[in-house]
Parts: C-alpha cells; sequence; structure tokens
C-alpha cells in the first residue's frame, strides 16, 4: 500500500472537476443508483470500489453521459463538469465524451491499423489540421501510453494483432489522443495479466498529472495502489468517500470494514 | 403384372411379416416376454425390414436399368437406312417406344392375340390406322426394321416385367423366412433394426449429394453433346446469338452474359444501398415499434414468389419508365427493359440484402460501439468508420450472395428483360439474360438433338458455375468473418 | 516527474454552446439518420406499390359480366326423338346450343323493344360468350328434365363485353377493334339500364379449366389448383421423410469425417443453385432418362422436392439442435438406445420447429415457377387430372405457370386474370405462412 502517494501530491490542486449530486439511475424498474453525491478532483486519481453489481460502472458511465445509449436507462440528479450540468438540454452529448474520455474493462481496439485506432478520435473531433499534427498527436498519445517503443516499427499493423496488455495501453492512447480533461477507466486490468496491470497503473500514476481520473476497480489492492480518493459504493449506495489511507486503514462504515477485509463482496 | 400391384404385394408382405414376427418372438419366448433380448415390437420390425427393403430396392434399380439395356439391344437392329432423312436414331427409337406401346393397348383390349402380332408384319395395312385408333397417331408408315424392333422391345419390356415381379417376390420372399427363422428369445433385433433405419438415415442424407451428380453429370453430358455439334470456342468468344431454326445458328454466349450482368448490377446498385442502408436503421437507430412493423413487413418481400416479381414487371414497372423516361428522352420503346427488370429484382433482393446485413452488423460486438461512444464520436461515424469497417468482408460476402441470386433468377428477366440478345449500353434497351435463353430453348418447338436446343445445357452449365463459384467465396468470406467474433 | 513540461492545454469552450464543427457533425448524423428512413421508406413503398397493382388489376377477375336472360330449352332441337335418352341428348352438339341463345336472347331484345340501330344479328351473337353454350349444355345433360322448360339463366357474357364493365374496353377502342362493335356497347348500356346484363360472383374463375386465348372470360384455375396441390403431395410425401430422416443423420449420428463433410457442402451449396439449374436436372433425368411423362405432377413434385431438401433439412438440423443435450442425456442415462432416444424424445420435441421448416419450404415450393416450365408445365391443359396416384402422371398446370402463361397471351383481359391468379396464390402462401406461425408462436419453447 502506498501510502506515500499523499505527500506526492503537493501539486496537485484540490479544484473540484466533476460534481455529482443526488444522482439516482434506474433501468427500467429497477433503481440502480442510489442518491449518490461525490465530487471528483482535478489531476487526482479516485478509485470506485465495491462488489459486483454494485453500481460503480454504471456511475461510471452516467459522467460521460454513456448511458444514454441504453434505451431503458433513466438518470435523475445533477452532474456537473466545471460547474456545467452535463445533462443540460444544451449539451450534445458527443462534445461532453470529447472532454471525458473512456476506457473499457475488455480492451477494444478497433479493427484498423495501430495509427488508425489512435488517430479516429483526432481525425472525428477535427483535432489536426495536418498529416503532420497528426502524425505528433499519435506518436505523443503512444508516448504517453508508454506503447510507443512497442510499436513504432509497425505502426500499420492491426490493432487486434497485439497482446491483451498492448492492446489495453492502446485503447489508453486513443482515450489520450483527443486530450480529454477526465479520464474513465472502467476496471481496465481486470482482462490482463499481472505484468501487463503493473504496466498499466504505472501509466495510470503518469496520468494524473494531466486528466482527472476516475477508476472503477474490483481489487482494492490496486484502488490501494494507484488512487488518492476512494468511493466504496453497495447496492446501488455510496456508502463511503473518502482519502484512501484512510478509508482503507480505518474506514468509518461498517460495511466498507467488512468488505475491505473480505467478509462481503 | 404392374407396378402399383407388385409394390402392394411386397408392402402386404412385408405387413404380414411384421404381425408373424411378433408372434415368433413371444412364442420364442415361452409366455414371459421379459426373457426377450428385445421387444416383440423390434422382431416385428425388422421382419419388416428385411422383406420390404431389399424388395423395394430391386424393383428401384431394375426400373432404373432395365430400359438402359433393351433400349442398347433394340437399338442394333436399327441400320443406318431406316433412319430417315434429316432424322436421329433418337426419333427413330421415340418411335419404337410408342408402336410398342400401341401394341400393348391392342393386345390389352383383346383386339390382336400374342400369336397374331407375332406373325404380324409392317405390311399388315391396318397397323397405322389401328395404332391410330389407340392414340398412338405415327407420322409416316412403318419401316419393317423399326416394326420388328417395336415387337422385340414390348417382349423384352414385358418379359423383363415379369423377371422383376418373379425376382421381387423371392426375394421378399426370402427375407420373410430368413428373418422368421432367425427369431430366437436371444436374437438381438433391436441392434438389427436399428442398424438398418440409421442405414436408411445414411441413404436419405445422400440424396443431397446424389441431387449434386445429377445436375453436374446432365449438365455436362449434354454440354458435351451441344459441343460436339457446335465448337467451343465460338461459344466461348462469339459476340452474337443468333439462333436459326434450319442450322447455321450463331451460339455465342457474350450477349447473353452482358445482359445477365447488366441486369444483375443494376438490381444490387439498387438493392445494396437500401437494403444496407434499412439494415443499419432497424439495427442502430429504430425503436423496438418501429422495428416490429418494418422487419415482419421487408419479411413479406422476401415471401413472395418471383412470379409475382415478374408480373409487377411487366404489367406497372416495365409500362411506367417506357412512358415517363424511355419514350420521352428518346431513348427506347419497349416497356421491357435492363432497368425494369434490374429495379424489379432489386426490390426482390432488398430483404435478402437486408436481413443478411442486419445478422452481421449485430455480430459486431457491443464493446466496438461502445469505444467509439466512449470517444465522443457520433452514431453515424461509429457506423461508418467502426461498425462497417468492421463488418465488411460479412457484408461483401452478403453481396456476393445477393449477386448469385440475382445471376440465377428467372422469371423477372423472363416477364421483364426482354428476348433480344443485345450488347448495348443503354439501360432502357431490352436485353436478353442467360436464364431466359434457357428457357426459351428448351420451350420451343425446336428438336432436342439440335444445338440450339442442347445449348441450354451448356448455358446451364456457365450459370451453375458461376453462382456455385460465387456462393463458395461467400460462404467463406462470411464463415471466416464470424470466426473472428467467436 | 514534472507536470508543466507535458501539461496539454484544456480545451476552453462551454459544454452549452456547440463549436462549428461539432454542429457540422451533427447535421451529418442527421442527414445519415435520414438516408435510413429513406431506404426503409424505399422498400415500404415498393411492397404497397407492389401489392396495390397486383390487387388492382386482379380483384375484378373474381367478377365476371353475365347476361340474365330466360332461355328456351326447346325440345325439338335438343331431344328430337323426345325419348330423353343420355346417348341421344349427347348428339346435340354445342352448335346447337349456341342457336339456342341466339335466340332467346334475340326475343328478349325484342321482348324488352331494345332497337339499336344497325345491330346485326352477329353483334348479338357475341354478346355472348362462346363457352356458354357448353356451360349450358352440360348444365341440360345433367338435369335431363328441363328440356322444354324455359329456364332464366345467368349467361356468360363475352370478354370484350366483361372489359366493357370493367372499363378495359370503351367505344373509342371499340371502334378500332373487330372482336366487337359500337352497336355492341351500345346494347350492353341498355341491358344495364334494365337490369339484364351485371356483375356477379364468378366461381368458375377458381374451379374451372383455363379456356383458349379467344375466351379469357371462361379461364379459370382449377386445373392449375389441382396441380398444384398434386405437387405438394408429392413434395410433403418425399421432402419430410427424407429431409428428417438426413437431419436426424447428420445431428445425431454422423461422425465427423470427410463424407459428412461432403453431404454438408452439398446441401449448402445445393439451397443456393439457381431453381431453373432443378428444371434443367429434372428435364435430363427425370423425362428423357427416367422417361416420365411430361407436364405431369408428379416430375413437378420431384423437381420440387430436391428443391425444398435443403430448406426443410437446415430447418429441421436448426431445430433438433435446439433440443438440449440434457435430455438427450436423461434418456441415454436410464438405458435407452440411441435410437430410442432420438425417436422418444428428440424427434417430438424438436417437431414444431419441424413442422414450421417445412411448411415454409412447401410455401417456396408453390410459388416456384422457372423449374416447372422446363419440364413442360406451361403446356395448355383443359382436362383434370385424374385422381392420384394415377392423376399424378397425367398432365396438368400449376398456379404460377398458369399466371405466366397467361400473361403470355394477347388480349388484355388475361392480365386481369393473371393478377387474379396471382392474389389467389398470395392467399395460400399467406394461409400457409399464418399456419406456420401459429405453430411457431403455440408451441415455441425456450430451454
Amino acid at each position: 500500500m502506498n501510502v506515500m502517494r499523499q505527500t506526492d501530491d503537493t501539486t496537485a490542486t484540490a479544484e473540484i472537476k466533476i460534481a455529482a449530486k443526488g444522482v439516482q439511475v434506474y433501468y427500467g424498474d429497477n433503481h440502480a443508483i442510489k442518491d449518490v453525491d461525490v465530487d471528483i478532483a482535478d489531476r487526482t486519481v479516485t478509485a470506485f470500489i465495491g462488489p459486483s453489481g454494485c453500481g460503480k460502472s454504471t456511475f461510471l458511465r452516467c459522467l460521460n453521459r454513456m448511458n444514454d445509449t441504453i434505451d431503458i436507462c433513466r438518470v435523475e440528479g445533477k452532474i456537473t463538469l466545471d460547474g456545467e450540468d452535463i445533462y443540460d438540454k444544451r449539451v450534445d452529448p458527443v462534445q461532453l465524451r470529447a472532454k471525458v474520455g473512456m476506457v473499457f474493462q475488455k480492451p477494444n481496439p478497433f479493427p484498423k491499423s495501430i495509427y488508425d485506432n489512435v488517430a479516429y478520435g483526432p481525425r472525428i473531433h477535427g483535432l489536426a489540421r495536418s498529416k503532420a499534427e497528426l502524425d505528433e498527436i499519435v506518436e505523443k498519445s503512444l508516448r504517453r501510453a508508454a506503447l510507443w517503443g512497442e510499436v513504432k516499427d509497425r505502426l500499420n499493423a492491426p490493432g487486434t494483432g497485439l497482446s491483451g496488455g498492448q492492446q489495453q495501453r492502446l485503447c489508453i492512447a486513443r482515450a489520450v489522443a483527443t486530450s480529454p480533461e477526465v479520464l474513465l477507466m472502467d476496471e481496465p486490468c481486470s482482462a490482463l495479466d499481472p505484468i501487463a496491470t503493473a504496466q498499466v497503473e504505472e501509466l495510470i500514476d503518469e496520468l494524473r498529472s494531466r486528466f482527472a481520473v476516475v477508476i472503477v476497480t474490483h481489487s482494492m489492492q490496486q484502488a490501494a495502489r494507484v488512487s488518492r480518493k476512494t468511493a466504496f459504493f453497495h447496492l446501488g449506495n455510496l456508502v463511503e468517500f473518502g482519502e484512501t489511507g484512510q478509508i482503507f486503514t480505518n474506514p468509518r462504515d461498517p460495511r466498507t470494514e467488512s468488505y475491505i477485509t473480505g467478509r462481503i463482496g | 403384372m404392374s407396378i402399383g400391384l407388385l409394390l402392394a404385394i411386397i408392402l402386404g408382405l412385408a405387413a404380414v411379416g411384421y404381425v408373424f414376427g411378433i408372434r415368433r418372438a413371444k412364442s420364442a419366448s415361452g409366455g414371459d416376454t421379459r426373457s426377450l433380448h428385445s421387444l416383440a415390437g423390434y422382431h416385428g420390425q425388422s421382419v419388416f425390414l428385411f422383406v420390404a427393403v431389399p424388395a423395394l430396392l430391386l424393383v428401384g434399380i431394375w426400373l432404373l436399368v432395365q430400359p438402359i439395356i433393351i433400349e442398347s439391344r433394340v437399338s442394333g437392329l436399327i441400320v443406318e437406312a431406316d433412319i430417315p432423312q434429316g432424322g436421329s436414331r433418337d426419333l427413330v427409337m421415340s418411335d419404337v417406344r410408342r408402336v410398342a406401346g400401341g401394341l400393348n393397348i391392342i393386345a390389352g383390349e383383346g383386339g390382336l392375340s400374342e400369336d397374331e402380332i407375332a406373325n404380324m408384319g409392317a405390311d399388315l395395312g391396318d397397323l397405322r390406322s389401328r395404332l391410330g385408333g389407340v392414340g398412338v397417331a405415327l407420322a409416316s408408315d412403318i419401316q419393317p426394321n423399326v416394326f420388328e424392333a417395336s415387337k422385340r422391345y414390348r417382349q423384352m419390356t414385358n418379359t423383363g416385367q415379369i423377371m422383376l415381379s418373379v425376382s421381387a417376390i423371392a426375394l421378399a420372399l426370402a427375407g420373410f423366412v430368413y428373418s422368421i427363422a432367425r427369431i430366437t428369445a436371444d436374437f438381438r433385433a433391436r441392434n438389427v433394426s436399428e442398424g438398418f433405419v440409421k442405414l436408411l438415415f445414411i441413404a436419405c442424407s445422400c440424396v443431397a449429394v446424389l441431387t449434386t451428380f445429377g445436375i453436374v453429370a446432365s449438365l455436362v453430358v449434354e454440354s458435351l453433346h451441344f459441343f460436339r455439334l457446335y465448337p467451343v470456342s465460338d461459344f466461348l468468344f462469339s459476340l452474337t446469338w443468333n439462333p436459326q431454326f434450319r442450322g447455321g445458328s450463331d451460339l455465342g454466349i457474350w450477349p447473353l452474359l452482358w445482359g445477365t450482368l447488366y441486369v444483375s448490377f443494376v438490381a444490387l446498385l439498387f438493392a445494396v444501398p437500401v437494403g444496407l442502408m434499412s439494415a443499419i436503421y432497424l439495427s442502430e437507430y429504430a425503436s423496438k415499434r418501429v422495428r416490429s412493423v418494418v422487419k415482419p413487413a421487408i419479411e413479406i418481400l422476401a415471401g413472395i414468389p418471383t412470379i409475382v416479381y415478374g408480373l409487377f414487371a411487366l404489367i406497372t414497372v416495365g409500362p411506367f419508365l417506357r412512358d415517363y423516361f424511355a419514350q420521352p428522352f428518346g431513348l427506347g420503346s419497349s416497356s421491357s427493359s435492363v432497368l425494369t427488370a434490374g429495379l424489379v429484382m432489386g426490390i426482390m433482393l432488398i430483404p435478402f440484402v437486408s436481413s443478411l446485413s442486419d445478422d452481421i452488423i449485430n455480430a459486431v460486438p457491443q464493446s466496438m460501439r461502445d469505444g467509439s461512444f466512449g470517444l465522443g464520436a457520433t452514431h453515424s461515424e461509429t457506423v461508418r468508420q467502426v461498425i462497417l469497417p468492421a463488418a465488411l468482408p460479412g457484408i461483401v460476402g452478403a453481396i456476393l450472395l445477393a449477386a448469385s441470386r440475382a445471376i440465377g433468377e428467372t422469371m423477372i428477366v423472363v416477364m421483364g428483360a426482354g428476348a433480344a440478345a443485345k450488347l448495348s449500353l443503354n439501360p432502357l434497351e431490352a436485353m436478353t439474360t442467360i436464364t431466359v435463353k434457357i428457357v426459351s430453348q428448351l420451350t420451343g418447338d425446336t428438336e432436342f438433338a439440335s444445338p440450339e436446343t442442347l445449348v441450354a445445357f451448356a448455358l446451364g452449365l456457365m450459370l451453375f458455375i458461376f453462382t456455385l463459384g460465387l456462393n463458395v467465396i461467400a460462404l467463406y468470406v462470411v464463415r471466416k468473418y464470424r470466426e473472428q467474433y467467436e | 516527474m514534472t507536470n508543466a513540461a507535458v501539461h496539454s492545454t484544456p480545451r476552453s469552450g462551454s459544454l452549452f454552446s456547440q463549436d462549428q464543427r461539432t454542429r457540422r457533425r451533427n447535421t451529418a448524423e442527421r442527414r445519415f439518420r435520414i438516408y435510413g428512413q429513406a431506404a426503409i421508406g424505399i422498400a415500404m413503398m415498393a411492397l404497397v406499390i407492389l401489392l396495390a397493382s397486383v390487387l388492382g388489376n386482379g380483384l375484378s377477375a373474381f367478377r365476371q359480366t353475365f347476361i340474365n336472360m330466360p332461355v328456351t330449352l326447346d325440345a325439338d332441337v335438343l331431344d328430337k326423338k323426345g325419348n330423353r335418352d343420355a346417348d341421344d341428348l349427347k348428339k346435340v352438339t354445342t352448335i346447337g346450343y349456341s342457336k339456342l341463345l341466339l335466340n332467346s336472347l334475340t326475343q328478349l331484345i325484342e321482348d324488352q323493344g331494345l332497337a339499336i340501330e344497325g345491330l346485326a344479328a352477329s353483334d348479338i351473337k357475341d354478346m355472348i360468350s362462346d363457352d356458354a353454350a357448353a356451360q349450358v349444355r352440360n348444365r341440360v345433360l345433367a338435369n335431363p328434365e328441363l328440356i322444354g322448360q324455359t329456364v332464366s339463366l345467368k349467361v356468360l357474357a363475352n370478354g370484350r363485353i366483361d372489359g366493357y364493365l370493367k372499363g378495359r374496353v370503351s367505344m373509342e377502342s371499340a371502334e378500332r377493334d373487330s372482336n366487337v362493335s359500337v352497336n355492341q356497347l351500345r346494347l350492353t348500356d341498355e341491358m344495364m339500364e334494365r337490369g339484364l346484363i351485371g356483375k356477379s360472383f364468378n366461381w368458375s374463375f377458381i374451379t374451372a379449366a383455363d379456356a383458349s386465348e379467344l375466351r379469357p372470360e371462361a379461364a379459370g384455375l382449377g386445373v392449375a389448383i389441382l396441380g398444384s396441390a398434386y405437387m405438394m403431395i408429392v413434395v410433403l410425401v418425399l421432402a419430410l421423410p427424407i429431409g428428417v430422416a438426413a437431419s436426424i443423420y447428420l445431428e445425431e449420428f454422423a461422425p465427423k469425417n470427410r463424407w459428412t463433410d461432403l453431404i454438408e457442402v452439398n446441401i449448402s451449396n445445393l439451397a443456393a443453385v439457381p431453381s431453373i439449374v432443378f428444371g434443367i436436372l429434372g428435364l435430363a433425368i427425370f423425362i428423357n432418362f427416367a422417361g416420365l411423362p411430361q407436364s405431369a405432377p408428379i416430375v413437378g413434385g420431384l423437381v420440387l422436392t430436391l428443391m425444398t431438401l435443403p430448406t426443410i433439412i437446415i430447418s429441421t438440423r436448426a431445430a433438433i439442435k435446439a433440443v438440449p443435450p440434457s435430455i438427450r442425456d436423461a434418456a441415454l442415462g436410464i438405458g435407452a438406445s440411441k435410437m430410442q432416444t432420438v425417436f422418444h424424445h428428440v424427434l417430438p420435441l424438436a417437431a414444431p420447429g419441424i413442422l414450421t421448416g417445412t411448411i415454409i419450404g412447401l410455401a417456396q415450393a408453390l410459388g416456384e415457377t422457372a423449374p416447372l416450365l422446363l419440364i413442360g408445365m406451361v403446356a395448355f391443359v383443359r382436362d383434370f387430372p385424374a385422381a392420384p396416384p394415377e392423376g399424378l402422371f397425367d398432365p396438368a398446370a400449376a398456379l404460377p405457370v398458369q399466371v405466366y402463361n397467361w400473361t403470355q397471351r394477347a388480349d388484355p383481359a388475361f392480365v386481369e386474370r393473371a393478377s387474379g391468379a396471382i392474389i389467389v396464390l398470395l392467399i395460400f402462401l399467406l394461409a400457409m405462412n399464418a399456419v406456420a406461425i401459429l405453430l411457431r408462436r403455440k408451441f415455441e419453447r425456450r430451454w
């Protein structure tokens, strides 16, 4: 457990990037998220932990309106990004998702070349004015995802041909390439082996210097390793939210304690 | 003995065998049926199968082989001199068969005894009128040799029939005795009859192979006949199609191939965008309610027989295109045209393309869509830049399958495309296709053995090769595509 | 590491205002949606126009024009000997009857005082269909006691008169048409006013045999419906058992080897072979090689059997595959043989699926035209085939081929009849598909 982190983070501001208030999510008749309040700080890693089906992924998907793509899903309450309500009628989810990027549980590279995978976002958002600029963005993103060295000679090879860990770092590079302000990661290491996991975690640690990172994980060790703040979800409720060190060493709620000591979950 | 009676006797014997088998099994058990290895019913079943199946097989094979043997024997009786000018051996042989049939009827009605027929010569003046009286009209008087051949043919057929009856019934009886005799309490009747049933299953599953074999054999054999009468190079490379009744025809495939490909191209040009876009809309955008209405409606289009599309082309689309497009622009005055047939065929292909693409688009994993949406792509960007490229191999396969359907389609082009073999670019002109010509050459009045008729088989062979090739490629592509996501 | 060095500038701009690029992208999105809706619209429109065209052209075929007139069945003409002997009655041909009808109609016109200038006797004769005499004759032969009476009959009118009532023939077109005169149409108008002529439901369209080129008004679908029914019987009797047996073998017994692969490849390829190729197969194998008669339902049935077999095998295999292996394990576990498991458990559970597939295969076969053209079913057949099994070898027509046949004839009245025949065909198909859907709904089982 890396308790040292808190002392490292002196440069990070406590500025709040995303604020959620009274969020309720319904899947048809199922009340999946019950009255959740969370503040996500900028340039900080925030971890959502909890047993399977507790609603942590659902809540994560509310933050960039990915739930819009599911017909029966309904979101109530208020979520703001830099003070602007993201569920406001005037907001285009497409613009929102450009600011709030996402990495998924299973690596999902598109069936295109490595280059095209990373260039996809910049292309649709029109971030590059020339081929040279695009090349630069791709290279920078791949470097940030710590993948450049491994793929720089085969940028035209299909992204699906990479190993699992490389694929997930490619997906991270793809998300980073649109220069988002927030990066949501939905159990990014659950499909990876321990070595790949370590590489991704190291990456997250670097990414936190530029983005607000929100990571959902079912591994408490991972939360403890990478995050500064942790939120514990249980049965759709946000049970406890606070500094990671405090949650793991001195939980206030008995349910949190049961979970981290392995009695529920 | 007629075949029907023979079959009835065999089945009757088999039914009796079933009952006897059960009885025999019960008595073999000594009153306690539990001591039997198999249930009594299985003993009956095994007797039934051993009586019926071999005998029926014999009848089937006999009926297939007998005419071939007799024909070859009888055909030897006819010398070249008997074949009239411009006729062929096949025609004479068909006369032989008809005369033999006529003699049979006369004998059956008691008009002539067997001895009288045997002593009768072709010079018997009233033969032709007598045969005419029983419905066998002959074009000319019969040559003595032909008449002898007829008599021989009739005699051999009748003998064959009797031999068949005797041997089939003997075989059935042998099966009866054999299978009854071996019934004991320990006899594994269930295993035997199940093994037998399994053999039947295997035989049934071979029907598909036999069908393919039959198709290939008939196409190849008749095509070879054709190529003996007409040079292959002319067929494959000549640019004119101009069949004549009196020989000297030009039978080049190119005008037909061009028409076929042109019509198919127009059809795909219409069907692929419409079918693909409706599949995309239905699987990506449409609400549940819209889907529940539109999908069945499109399926109705798929269930409509092609003759209906043909009539639609003939009475609605053709006249419409002629009156509003062809004539005002001076592009033609025919209601049947490439565009007519192509459009209507396009409508027919919409459900085909749309349901295949629907399956393929749905096979693209949801994680691809999530990945794209997560980067801030709009729905259409996701479809165009992620889903379609991912589904491309599958869609190409679907288009190839649709193309193969279009090339093999018959009724729409027969009724919509016209009959003139032309190499033209004007889509409002009537052109013709391979399938149209297969129909017209085989339903015409020309003699069967002439190149004008036999060319249909060569055309059929080309059609078969084309569609089979497209299908094999398409199925391969689609299978590879599915494996990618499994 | 230092953050400032690689700090990317966060994009400015509120979420509430769309930048130009986003607006453009959203326009493209809407455009794409509209393409999709347009495609659906085109498909739906094609369906509607197709059905409307067939229904619009064909519904009138079910109603036919008849002349309501009293007919004097003169005993002096019909039964000269006066003994009502059936053989003697048969000696009077249709010519005698048509004279009778002419006399009766002339009488009627006089009685009603319908004076049309320049109306010739031949005009009056041509008001009545050539087939009407035969119909009256059949009726008299069936009931000889009618002779000597004056009966009120509905006499079939000529096709052109029928066309006039249905708007196909007009005064202008009649002037150019040698088969109908303007005077006849005037007479028709007068008779209509008095209710002597009119349309009524035409059963004989469904029951009667085909008629010659010159008598569209008498052409019916009877032989075609019967021929199609015979072929469906052949297909059902052959394709269902063979298809089910083949599917059972392939799903339950077949070892994984080259031969099985060959069978599978064959089945999937046969499903895509153009139907006309099956027609060539039928012509070459069944007619030329095996010597079966042309135009016979047995040959059509055999060809359609081979054609539907892949459909039936594919759907039967799907139905058998849908039966969960646990059922098989349960039966095998109590000592049933493989064959017993199949016949006692798998087949009954797969039966609804098999039936649905079979019905859909039959529906496909019923609408198939091209292969039947090649085996001679286009021939003009007036006689009803005998009852099966002998009737299977008699010449007959088939519903879709009859449609094609009628479209090849010159008289536009046959277009109406072809469309009418299609309505009959579609009703059969609709009924079959409805049964298939009902079966599926009723017995559908989710494991």
